[in-house]
């Protein structure tokens, strides 16, 4: 067997950035891995607050006579609570928690290339979350114009928020879109450039290949929504007109005149489409990772899994007026998107297939990330199928507007993609922490989230069916809309979320208490090849890999490689020191 | 497939051969030149209804124009004096380059003075909305640019060590300003035409 010879490493190790104090250490930290969990735990806080909210959206559709809260704040609870999910908590949280944590451990760095532009990003990530904040405690509260922001009903009287609501919502994307487009220079740039020896692009986990085409997708759709913010404030507060169109307002002609609605419609969705995708390519990488881990099997047709993840996310930019087929745009454009829509599924359809190879005749081990696994799959399909109902324009004609639509976003958007986000934190706990999670509350926690999840989604596809339509405060009396099975289903789901809502209770719990008194974790407890688990210390502390960086001589799946003792063979481990099996003289080589 | 894995072994760990800032700034040009894309798609197509009015050009935005492109060919200057070690004209040229551009943003707030003073104002018309939106998001980058001005330029006061990168900071300030100066000139191009 050859050696491998690594020469001196021709470049200088950019030098890494040492905290002088308390404050810059723990507070204004540049180290990514503590930037990581300060987006982590403001995510979780801001995306809990949308929790709640949705608790009484539920509440107050189920049980109608309570009127637990008035029409306009259901309005402003369901603006809110999509805006906040959709953005602030998804968003945030695989971009910015988990790229800002796993980046440099996967690609072999000490850190982010512009750690104190890392720094600034989370602030301004902050600042932005506390801006939306804000706006529930001014006159008039948050806005309740929909996470989809129309114009012109969103500046104008009638819609909740008109005082500051929207203009407090508007700025505050803008400062998130700031904030992103740095931390997402970092991300890009670390991961093309600040890969350890022998990390070549196709040596690199899927996780990272997801991420770094989110980012992409970010850098390139985020300003498509920066542009439509400003003009929209500016039609708010210098009374432009750019989508506001020749008004009357209660007997008033305003002095709008000739804007476009439908150019804010396409400039939002040309942003909107690539967010969806931006909170899915991550969770498709993980979760690629996850399953080979824990069935000890590398994944199947990886090179084509890479591709699919880029090519989902080039196609995601032309796929975005799907969502406006029933705005009076050209019915041709229609016809377009249709088809664009249908391409795309195509390589989302071919990782599915990939992942159940990967499982088929896997070593399943069913640890809770499994679990999380496998529910994100069965749900991601689901909801993937619905989508192909929605994909095409006739069938979107009678769906629009319904419960159809809301069942299919949450099922590919709120279980599939948490269910990563659940899995993935359960996996990378003992190397965030050095201590497992408690596998009693985890399990409980699996299973009320899973068949709880679908308790809620799976049935809201059949009022979406019968005409049920979305975004309203309360249903009526009239039986030929809503039926009184309806109503009852809906109690059901109200139900099914309320119990869904206690099981993250228990899993917040869980989190708090492991991290003080969970079992401490043995050094890479899941046995993973890749290389934020050879760290030599677990945590990793400052500089992650300790005096030298490693050098990388396999891809990220070498799982039950035939010949090896071990039925794993993490990336920094080169051929000649891999423990053989008895009766194998070389890895793949039996003995004769 | 043993020797792609010795190759891949030896693999450096970098997709450019471009020193981190230089990347950084192509990415974050890139991603600039997608937001001015996207605001002159909105513009086109605003364009079509009927009720744009054609805003008059003052001579000024033609002197300003001039005024923006000495600050390119400034900076230009200062590329070539920073990479062949003669600091002093450096900071010389970099102050010029300065001054210039500030020129430029003040001679901008004066067309706007002067437009108001006729009576354009941003909400009249949306073809007058555009120009002042276009014309205030470039400052607004140009302000951003001015913050690595000002950290260059200080560096030009103070001595440098050897493997101090200096002149590729001051290149690659150079290379924003062309860039900006492009974006400008397209966005005046479109408002002249139309």
């Amino acid at each position: 067997m050859s050696e491998s010879i690594i020469p001196e490493s021709e470049l200088e190790e950019v030098e890494l950035y040492h905290a002088k104090s308390w404050w810059t250490e723990k507070v204004f930290t540049q180290d990514a891995k503590l930037i990581a969990i300060q987006y982590g735990l403001t995510a979780f806080a801001i995306g809990f607050v949308a929790l709640v909210l949705s608790w009484f959206m539920r509440i107050q559709i189920a049980f109608p006579e309570l009127s637990i809260i008035s029409e306009g704040t259901y309005y402003q609870f369901i603006t809110m609570h999509g805006m906040i999910m959709v953005v602030y908590l998804l968003t945030a949280l695989f971009l910015g928690a988990f790229g800002n944590y796993l980046i440099p451990l996967m690609v072999g760095a000490r850190d982010m290339v512009f750690p104190y532009l890392n720094m600034v990003s989370y602030w301004t990530y902050l600042i932005a979350v506390l801006v939306l904040f804000v706006s529930f405690f001014t006159p008039g509260g948050p806005t309740g114009a929909g996470w989809t922001l129309y114009p012109p009903q969103a500046i104008l009287g009638g819609t909740p928020g008109q005082e500051s609501g929207i203009i407090l919502m508007l700025v505050s994307l803008c400062i998130f879109i700031v904030g992103f487009t740095m931390g997402g220079l970092n991300y890009v740039i670390t991961i093309l450039q600040a890969r350890t020896r022998g990390m070549t692009l196709m040596r690199m986990p899927l996780t990272v290949w997801g991420i770094f085409t989110a980012t992409v997708l970010a850098l390139f759709a985020f300003p498509a929504l920066f542009v439509s913010a400003v003009m929209m404030l500016f039609d708010k507060i210098l009374l432009t007109s750019f989508f506001m169109p020749a008004l009357v307002e209660f007997g008033e002609n305003l002095t709008y005149g000739g804007g476009s609605p439908i150019l804010f419609q396409h400039l939002f969705w040309f942003f909107g489409h690539p967010e969806v995708y931006i909170v899915a390519l991550p969770a498709f990488g993980i979760v690629s990772d996850l399953i080979s881990v824990h069935a000890r099997k590398n994944i199947f047709g990886f090179r084509m899994m890479v591709w699919a993840i880029v090519g989902i996310g080039a196609l995601s930019f032309i796929v975005w007026a799907h969502h406006m087929y029933v705005s009076g745009m050209n019915p041709y454009f229609g016809f377009f998107f249709a088809t664009t829509t249908l391409i795309i599924a195509v390589p989302t359809a071919l990782k599915v297939y990939n992942w159940i190879l990967t499982l088929w005749r896997g070593n399943i081990n069913l640890t809770i990330p499994m679990l999380f696994c496998l529910g994100f799959i069965v749900t991601f399909l689901n909801g993937g199928l619905t989508g192909l109902f929605l994909g095409n324009v006739i069938v979107d004609v009678p769906l629009s507007d319904t419960y159809f639509v809301v069942a299919h976003f949450h099922m590919v958007m709120g279980i599939a993609p948490v269910l990563v986000i659940l899995g993935a934190i359960y996996h990378w706990f003992p190397l965030i922490t050095g201590r497992m999670l408690h596998e009693g509350m985890g399990r409980f926690h699996f299973w009320v989230t899973f068949v709880g999840s679908y308790l809620i989604y799976f049935p809201m596809h059949y009022l979406g069916f019968i005409g049920v339509p979305r975004r309203y405060y309360e249903m009526g009396q009239t039986e030929a809309l809503y039926t009184s099975s309806a109503a009852d289903l809906n109690v059901f789901i109200t139900l099914a979320a309320l119990a869904v809502g206690f099981a993250q209770l228990v899993f917040i719990y869980n989190v708090f208490w492991s991290a003080k008194k969970g079992i401490i974790a043995e050094k890479n407890p899941w046995k993973a090849t890749s290389l934020e688990w050879q760290t030599p210390d677990q945590p990793p502390i400052h500089g992650n890999f300790g005096k030298e960086l490693p050098v990388i001589f396999r891809w990220a799946y070498d799982y039950s490689v035939p010949g090896a003792k071990d039925d794993f063979i993490p990336q920094d481990v080169p051929n000649e020191k891999v423990k053989l099996a008895e009766g194998y003289s070389e890895l793949g080589v039996e003995k004769t | 497939m043993a020797d792609q894995a010795a190759i891949d072994d030896n693999h450096i760990g970098r997709s450019s051969s471009h020193p981190l800032p230089r990347v950084a700034l192509y990415v974050l040009m890139a991603v600039i030149g997608v937001l001015f894309s996207l605001f002159s798609v909105a513009y086109i197509g605003r364009m079509a209804y009927g009720d744009w009015r054609i805003l008059p050009e003052p001579t000024l935005l033609w002197f300003n124009t001039g005024v923006i492109m000495l600050s390119s060919f400034a900076f230009s200057r200062a590329t070539i004096n920073a990479r062949e070690g003669d600091i002093k004209r450096t900071r010389e040229y970099l102050l010029l380059a300065g001054v210039l551009t500030f020129g430029f943003i003040i001679g901008q707030l004066f067309v706007w003075r002067e437009l108001v003073s006729f009576g354009y104002f941003v909400s009249t018309n949306p073809s007058y909305a555009f120009f002042y939106l276009l014309t205030a998001l470039h400052i607004l980058h140009l302000f951003g640019g001015l913050i690595a001005w000002l950290n260059v330029t200080y560096k030009s006061f103070i001595p440098q060590k050897e493997t101090s990168d200096f002149s590729l900071k001051v290149n690659l300030c150079a290379i924003y300003w062309h860039f900006l100066l492009i974006v400008w000139t397209l966005l005046f191009v479109m408002l002249l035409l139309t």
